[in-house]
């Protein structure tokens, strides 16, 4: 009856291992696939998305008033019509020689790490070119890294002006930080994503002024440039209406956002913006999500120094390839191998059935990184290496323990050999059990790829000597 | 041999190490792993599946052994980026000439651009990992401190410190020393030492606190 429970618990880990290493083949397709779910990779052993980022040396055209004040929203402007306002329109380069110093490339280079840390890209790697400003950066490919590229060189100017006159009311400066936040609009009917802008102390005096001047002299201020406006030449009735409200503008990137007046005067020091509303559609909603967060990320952290041009975005796979791979998973075989050979000769029966025991707790210990989506990077391949070891050294504790003992088929005994092998080498690892759970928190691929491998597989050692290789050894001792 | 001899022995040798460390790495610097290098690419398309093998072998010899990384790029894996140390025009050519009789491709030398890598610099590599660590080292001096209050609070503190600290020094001296490159593994060797120290003064606290024990019973 022992032998059979013995055989049986040895078929099981079989079993296994078969299943680990060798896979669950089905038909599909009229071809054979393997169904063990695959091991996830980290980005240093996959490949990752490399983006340059190159100082744009670009122009643009820039329409100026007889003061020298920037035209914002100009694009509509014809030629005549500048040169009726006595505008001037001059092709000037985004990134002025002045700019285009090393300080600035390596500011770029923060604010965009910044971005990134915001953006909960887990594992990057970024280098700058002090002599030119080149920007080389290399980021996981998932479902997220097109948002991250496409959000990596926006400038992130912030301005709040006038609409009449463009003067700059509010800018980056004014910003204290930005966040989304959600809310019940009660005119969508529906849940409303806000980008919350909060200010600086500065800031939110400056827009209770900007708030209570507007809103105060809107009627006034309506007028006095209604009577301005009539001296002036208009084409529509639509464009006298435009012109004669009294408006904010809040641009991001020369890009209008929100054209508005203020209802009532603003005291908290915050500005929150209606994304997007959806009562049931969650893509909708999430949409909008991804939408008011990149802006949130963007204003703050405030603007780039420098415009920067995507010069290449493509997916380069890593130098470590399987074959590396598969060098490491014989090494580590190796390894074990002999450590099992040197178990067995040490322990006899004992250490044979341990060795057995052993190799089913490698088994599982795979089979549950690969089920529980544990990110493996080189850190990790480190941590199955420790994991591995750890379990060694309890084992041969245990057999150590077993072998020093009067009588070693006095089953009691051998479970007080095993209790006290768990307690000193427990008590030992605790230090490194501390560490493994910080690690399996951090927001860094690498570190926590280690933490989460280190984690399964102390927890396995725990539970996996005490149903198994506990209970092989108390039926041994039995016998 | 006592072991006070011994102790003596083991910290005369990491002494040694260390400093020997310390004077490599300031007159030598460390050896930076390729990647972590300021370096050239050229990317090939040669619109066919390869081996990154094959091209490593044409590449080391046309760069005169210079160590290379060889890596696929895009989806369909059929453009090689070849990254190493400094290529010059020449070798660019020998190269896409070797490359095309191989594969027997028509890849024109004339197009291909020798691009410059910024390396990514030591202390963006470390810079995550400070945090983490402090965080780690800091609860288990907490956890030390309290499990070991019978052998000194203080002692037991700063022995960990001076142990995970040391442990530290003494392998980045002997990466300085043997010129092991620093890159990719140096962190997970890092971790090992940091994991071995923390478990190493363990053992040597808990067989102390259980002398102390042992003396209190007596």
């Amino acid at each position: 009856m022992k032998k059979v429970k013995i055989l049986t618990i040895i078929l099981i880990i079989i079993l296994i291992t078969m299943v680990s290493f060798l896979g669950v083949y089905m038909q599909k397709q009229n071809r054979m696939e393997n169904n063990v779910k695959d091991y996830s990779y980290a980005m240093d052993l996959k490949g990752a998305r490399n983006i340059k980022l190159k100082v744009s040396q670009e122009s643009r055209d820039v329409v100026r008033d007889a003061n020298g004040t920037e035209i914002m929203d100009a694009e509509d402007l014809t030629d005549e019509k500048i040169q009726e306002k006595g505008y001037t329109k001059q092709s000037e380069p985004y990134n002025s020689e002045n700019v285009q110093k090393a300080e600035n490339y390596k500011k770029s280079k923060e604010l965009i790490e910044q971005r990134l840390e915001k953006m909960g890209v887990e594992s990057y790697e970024i280098s700058v070119n002090e002599q030119n400003g080149e920007i080389l950066i290399q980021v996981p490919e998932n479902t997220d890294t097109d948002r991250i590229v496409s959000n990596i060189n926006t400038i992130g100017n912030f301005k709040i002006i006038d609409t009449q006159t463009n003067e700059v009311l509010m800018n980056n400066n004014d910003i204290k930080l930005a966040n989304v936040i959600y809310g019940s609009d009660s005119t969508a009917k529906g849940t409303g994503v806000y980008l919350n802008i909060e200010f600086t102390k500065e800031g939110a005096k400056k827009l209770e002024e900007i708030s209570n001047i507007y809103v105060e002299k809107e009627e006034e201020e309506t007028e006095d440039s209604d009577s301005e406006e009539k001296s002036e030449d208009t084409d529509s009735e639509e464009t006298e209406e435009e012109t004669e409200e009294k408006t904010i503008t809040m641009m991001i990137d020369n890009e209008t956002m929100i054209k508005t007046s203020f209802d009532e005067p603003m005291t908290d020091g915050s500005i929150q913006l209606n994304i997007g509303s959806a009562t049931t559609d969650v893509e909708t909603l999430s949409d909008y999500m991804t939408q008011a967060s990149n802006i949130a990320v963007i204003l703050d952290n405030g603007e780039l120094p420098l415009k920067y041009d995507i010069d290449e975005n493509k997916y380069i796979m890593s130098d470590i390839t399987d074959k590396y791979i598969q060098y490491i998973e014989i090494g580590v075989a190796g390894i074990i191998l002999i450590g099992i050979i040197i178990l067995m000769f040490k322990y006899k029966a004992n250490g044979i059935l341990s060795s057995i025991s052993y190799i089913g707790l490698v088994s599982i210990f795979l089979l549950l990184l690969r089920y529980t989506n544990v990110v493996i990077s080189i850190q990790g391949i480190f941590g199955i290496a420790i994991t591995l070891a750890l379990n060694y050294i309890f084992v041969n504790k245990v057999l150590s323990k077993i072998n020093n003992l009067e009588v070693q088929s006095n089953k009691s005994q051998v479970s007080v050999a095993i209790k006290e092998s768990y307690k000193e080498f427990f008590i030992k690892i605790i230090p490194v059990c501390i560490a493994t759970i910080v690690f399996c928190f951090v927001e860094w691929t690498y570190i926590s790829s280690f933490g989460m491998v280190m984690f399964w597989g102390i927890l396995l050692i725990a539970l996996y000597n005490y149903v198994i290789t506990n209970t092989i050894l108390k039926i041994r001792a039995e016998e | 041999m006592e072991q006070k001899t011994k102790n003596r022995i083991i910290i005369i040798i990491s002494a040694i190490i260390i400093i020997a460390g310390i004077a490599i790495a300031i007159t030598k610097g460390f050896n930076f792993e390729l990647k972590y290098e300021n370096s050239n690419k050229i990317e090939l398309n040669l619109g066919q599946e390869f081996n990154n093998e094959d091209i490593k072998v044409v590449a080391e010899e046309q760069l005169n052994g210079q160590k290379v990384i060889i890596q696929k790029v895009e989806e369909f894996a059929d453009t090689v980026s070849i990254v190493t140390k400094s290529i010059s025009e020449e070798q660019k050519n020998n190269i896409v000439t070797k490359v095309n009789e191989k594969y027997e491709t028509e890849i024109d030398a004339e197009k291909i651009e020798i691009t410059p890598v910024q390396h990514v610099r030591g202390r963006d590599l470390i810079k995550p990992y400070i945090k983490p660590f402090s965080i780690a080292t800091i609860l288990i001096l907490v956890y030390m401190a309290f499990r070991y209050n019978k052998i000194g609070v203080l002692k037991t503190i700063i022995k960990t410190i001076i142990i995970l600290a040391l442990t530290q020094l003494i392998l980045f001296s002997i990466m300085a020393i043997t010129r092991i490159p620093v890159g990719r593994l140096t962190i997970p060797l890092v971790i090992i030492v940091y994991v071995t120290s923390l478990i190493a003064i363990a053992t040597d606290f808990e067989k102390k606190l259980q002398s102390v024990k042992n003396e209190d019973k007596e």
